[in-house]
């Protein structure tokens, strides 16, 4: 995810202002694509953004992206100012969708640092040709065409600054032989060279020229700079005159280190203001800042070897501020720590000396864990994401694929609000795209005869749902289509194998529907062009399981199928119970845990197979023995000695026996090291309060683990 | 063409000194009172085409030397097509800082470092190449 | 350019020839010390199941969790009791970081290019496992070392995941 991060703020604002736009007037074409026309607020809303683009973009240059969305404005003109009839509707969507598509495309190779050198000539022309039909439409209609859309050339531009590759941080330090003279002219001569390669150029002692005493102190402690520049070691090694010199120290520091530098020489390092808005919650979505004016920038009389200082102290506040997700996630990492560092003083071993009293250290860590859990709520809440911009992205799809199939669907999203953590949100795009068109493409029938012979209306509904509910989000995609059929799926897997040679009265319908996941199902007999490309549900279930989610289906044949995503609110931190087989911790997800349960032997059934199973008060449960099963040394072996946890995914419930529960948790979920290969039963690992490492169970993948034996 | 350029920064001023002499005759300053007092005295005889001005400079900053460069032409009764065309340069270019160098009417700004084929293509726009 | 940089220089391309070797059975084996990041002791080892023999498991390394491996093993030798003399290599390939259980840590000593001979590929040899991860062999004093490459070290797993995989991809 190594996102480039363009530091231009002009550059970032016009891309987001565009970007907001162009969704916006998707949002605007895909809702009346198959109304009769554009109503008068529409046309005026198209007409503003391309006008805004229009206007940024010859600000800032970009020829192509002017031209583009000058004609379609000019088109919009017409449109609003004489409104015109018999407008080719579907024709006129797809040109605002071309230029979109076009000025998107153009946006992306901005954003990406590349030159925005896409070709607007064809589609201009193209622009054009409906323009002069559109005139000559008004002209027949008798109505008088306005004035020529005036064209103001922009009289102020925007000079973007070159890219330029990433700045890097050097501590140099330079000792000369102690028989050099006048070091301090050589130590001059050298900040001299780099001045030509510097950003950013510091050195003590400061007054080398004006203080020939410097001279000595240069001798005794060396001569110190701090280097900000685009050079690489070498060039600037090679800028540095070193013949007197007696040893160099070269070290090269990262930003952070060369603000903290920055204060040892003397200058404040550069403050970093994060104002996340008034805390008493007067959100206000306008931007509050001081404001600047000329005198702001005046540069107090610079001072050798110092920076520039502003004479009038900048004010700096902003209500937003745009964070590098790197950064973020380095803050989360660090948070997670510090639960984990948490941990470590409240469960510390020493605190368990009988008769200490501990009231008022207790007081404190209630403090303390009240605290980190804030603490956590808060970078949760900086990096949730609603929705939206995934379910626009799914209003296309359904638009494209439905129009290229000839179907006539409508289109409903509830819910597009719902946050997500971002790291979730880069996971679910491709699977629910799948999900989408799976609806569009399998789920609403090809014929509407069928539709209406069934009751229901000739138009396909799709409904797109998101809410959040008990700690997970529910994603779900709706369609009014025709349904699973259960004697289909069965057959379909039965001749591929899938299930081996159970009746299907042994199947229940949401096992019966779960076939459609599993690999090398495809119920469509032939491959279309946008759904069950041979990568099926499978795929979609085993991206969602990734991200520690599920998917669950439902459907009524003849009325429709329902697919949700049941997805985790965020990945990083969980809470759960530590537990202990063996010798060894391992950690079960809180979430999954059904009970904890002593039981005898009585309870145990053995089939001749071997394999086991729990009675609990009259149900049965598949039983596994994770000692025996991982091999661990030392675990309990006899059901009276140990514990029965009680676990449970997707509906179903299996028992695991283990020697104790230590306690409850929350945990930094790690992934285990890839040189490690995968375990199955095994999600990741996670460090404890003593520093120990713990695995974590993957009870989905316990209990597939055990349908296979 | 005949130039004003303002920049405080040696290596700056060297750099912008050589482009620009490339298009004219280029008067360089070290800070934004004597800018001013340059584009005054420039006035009585021949007027600057271009200025080219940093904003972080001491004594005056940029946007004020635009602004008292605005106010004299103003004062003056200068037409707005012979005010003389400001381009701004400067490594600040958040949008507030834009905004209000358009506001006080400057014709470009420039982020640091130029894009000088940019900048060229500017001055055609501005027609004074 | 100055004589320092260019003795800086030198001495970076010195540190190349530089071996930390170490003792395990009756053998001495040596990683170039570029590869190596530090040396720690022994330390508490969560075991994973079912992973291969050679790896022990995972230790947390100030916050980090590494895996580690028992050399020994990996070459199919008898493993051993751990002492107070064993230690934990950890080297950086390419951004994989893991650790490396030895016997006992000899010494740090200089090999030139022109020491090393490449193993021998006799019949007998070629499937050996050692003789996989070993690129040359050197003498240097009266014992000869085994030089390992740790890249392969690292790409010979990841070979092996993904035959896994598509293993499981077949099945």
């Amino acid at each position: 995810m190594a996102e480039e991060f363009n530091t231009d703020s002009m550059l970032s604002m016009f891309l987001y202002e565009s970007n907001q736009g162009l969704e916006k007037l998707e949002g605007i074409i895909l809702e009346k694509q198959d109304a009769d026309c554009f109503d008068d607020a529409d046309i005026n809303e198209i007409f503003r953004i391309m006008h805004t683009i229009k206007g940024s973009s010859a600000v800032l240059m970009y020829e192509n992206i002017k031209t583009a969305s000058h004609k379609l404005e000019d088109v919009f003109y017409y449109l609003r100012e004489s409104h015109p009839e018999n407008v080719p509707h579907k024709e006129l969507v797809e040109k605002v969708l071309a230029v979109s598509d076009f000025i998107t495309g153009e946006l992306d190779k901005i954003k990406d640092g590349d030159n925005p050198d896409g070709d607007e000539k064809e589609l201009v022309a193209d622009l054009e040709e409906f323009l002069g039909e559109l005139k000559g439409e008004i002209k027949k209609q008798g109505i008088r065409l306005p004035k020529a859309n005036k064209q103001e050339e922009p009289t102020q531009f925007y000079i973007t600054p070159v890219a330029e590759p990433d700045s890097h941080f050097y501590r140099i330090v330079i000792r000369y032989r102690s028989d050099t003279q006048m070091s301090n002219i050589r130590a001059y001569s050298a900040t001299y060279a780099l001045k030509e390669v510097a950003e950013d150029l510091l050195y003590t002692p400061e007054d080398i020229l004006s203080n020939e005493a410097s001279h000595d102190s240069i001798l005794a402690e060396g001569f110190h700079m701090l280097l900000q520049t685009k050079a690489s070691k070498e060039e600037v090694m090679e800028l540095i005159d070193s013949s007197e010199a007696e040893t160099i120290d070269f070290d090269e520091i990262n930003s952070t280190e060369y603000g903290k530098a920055l204060t040892e020489f003397g200058r404040e390092a550069p403050p970093i203001v994060i104002n996340l808005g008034d805390e008493k919650g007067e959100a206000k979505g306008e931007k509050q800042q001081a404001p600047i004016a000329p005198g702001d920038y005046v540069v107090k009389s610079k001072e050798t070897g110092k920076g520039k200082t502003l004479a009038k102290n900048q004010p700096k506040q902003q209500a937003i501020i745009s964070v590098n997700i790197e950064k973020m996630d380095a803050l989360m990492d660090m948070i997670g720590e510090l639960v984990i560092a948490e941990a470590t003083v409240l469960q510390n071993p020493d605190l368990k000396v009988p008769g200490l009293d501990l009231t008022n250290f207790q007081k404190a860590a209630a403090q303390l864990a009240k605290n980190t859990t804030e603490l956590q709520d808060v970078i949760m809440s900086m990096r949730m994401m609603p929705l939206t911009s995934v379910f626009q992205k799914m209003r296309r799809i359904v638009f494209d694929v439905s129009r290229k199939l000839g179907k006539d669907i409508e289109f409903e999203v509830i819910g597009e609000n719902t946050e997500v953590d971002k790291n979730i949100i880069e996971h679910i795009s491709d699977p629910l795209m799948h999900l989408v068109r799976n609806s569009v493409d399998h789920g609403i029938e090809d014929n509407p005869d069928l539709r209406t012979a069934n009751g229901k209306s000739a138009k396909g509904k799709i409904t797109l749902e998101a809410k959040n509910e008990g700690g997970k989000v529910y994603i779900s995609v709706r369609d009014d289509g025709k349904g699973l059929n259960r004697e289909k799926l069965y057959n379909k897997a039965f001749e591929n194998g899938l299930i081996g040679d159970k009746p299907m009265s042994e199947f229940s319908d949401k096992d019966i529907f779960k076939f459609i996941t599993l690999p090398g199902f495809s119920t469509k007999e032939e491959v279309t062009e946008y759904s069950g490309r041979g990568v099926g549900m499978d795929v979609v279930v085993k991206n969602i399981q990734s991200i520690g989610g599920r998917l669950e289906i439902d459907s009524v044949e003849g009325q429709g199928s329902e697919m949700t995503l049941v997805i985790p609110l965020t990945l990083a931190i969980i809470s759960g119970i530590v537990i202990q087989v063996g010798e060894a911790p391992f950690v079960i997800e809180m979430a999954s845990i059904k009970e904890f349960i002593s039981v005898t032997e009585d309870a145990l059934i053995q089939e001749p197979g071997g394999e086991e199973y729990i009675v609990l008060r009259g149900d049965c449960f598949p039983f596994i023995r994770l000692g025996e099963k991982y091999d661990l040394p030392g675990a309990k072996s006899k059901l009276e000695e140990g514990i029965v946890a009680v676990v449970e995914h997707e509906g179903q419930q299996i028992c695991i026996l283990i020697d104790k529960i230590l306690q409850e948790q929350e945990i930094v979920v790690k992934p285990i090291p890839s040189y490690v290969k995968k375990v199955k039963g095994l999600s990741g690992c996670t460090q404890l309060g003593d520093g120990s490492i713990a695995l974590i169970l993957d009870v989905g993948g316990l209990m597939i683990e055990e349908e296979r034996r | 063409m005949k130039i004003l350029l303002a920049e405080d920064d040696f290596a700056s001023r060297k750099f912008m000194d050589k482009q620009l002499s490339r298009y004219g005759e280029c008067d360089v300053m070290v800070d934004g009172e004597e800018a001013v007092d340059a584009f005054m005295m420039a006035l009585e005889d021949e007027p600057y085409d271009l200025a080219c001005l940093d904003v972080m400079m001491p004594v005056m900053d940029g946007y004020q030397v635009l602004k008292a460069i605005r106010d004299i032409e103003a004062q003056k009764g200068i037409p707005k097509s012979k005010r003389v065309k400001v381009i701004m340069t400067t490594a600040l270019n958040d949008e507030r800082n834009v905004k209000m160098a358009f506001e006080l009417g400057c014709e470009a700004y420039a982020g640091k470092p130029i894009d000088m084929e940019k900048f060229e293509k500017v001055l055609k726009k501005l027609e004074l190449i | 350019m100055a004589d320092e940089v260019k003795e800086e220089l030198l001495e970076e391309d010195a540190s190349k020839g530089k071996f930390m070797t170490f003792q395990t059975g009756r053998e001495y084996f040596g990683i170039s010390i570029s590869y190596v990041s530090e040396i720690i002791q022994m330390q508490p080892i969560t075991a994973i199941p079912e992973a291969e023999d050679y790896i022990k498991g995972l230790i947390n390394l100030r916050g980090k969790i590494i895996p580690v491996i028992d050399v020994r093993v990996r070459f199919k030798m008898d493993p051993i009791e751990y002492t107070d003399r064993t230690c934990i290599i950890v080297i950086d390939v390419k951004s994989t970081v893991i650790g490396l259980i030895v016997e006992k840590i000899a010494e740090v000593v200089d090999i030139m290019e022109d020491d090393v001979v490449p193993p021998p590929t006799l019949g007998g040899h070629k499937d050996n496992e050692k003789s996989k991860y070993v690129y040359g062999l050197a003498r240097t004093g009266d014992t000869m070392k085994l030089l390992l490459d740790p890249e392969k070290l690292i790409k010979q797993e990841d070979l092996d995941i993904l035959e896994e995989i598509q293993e499981e991809e077949q099945s």
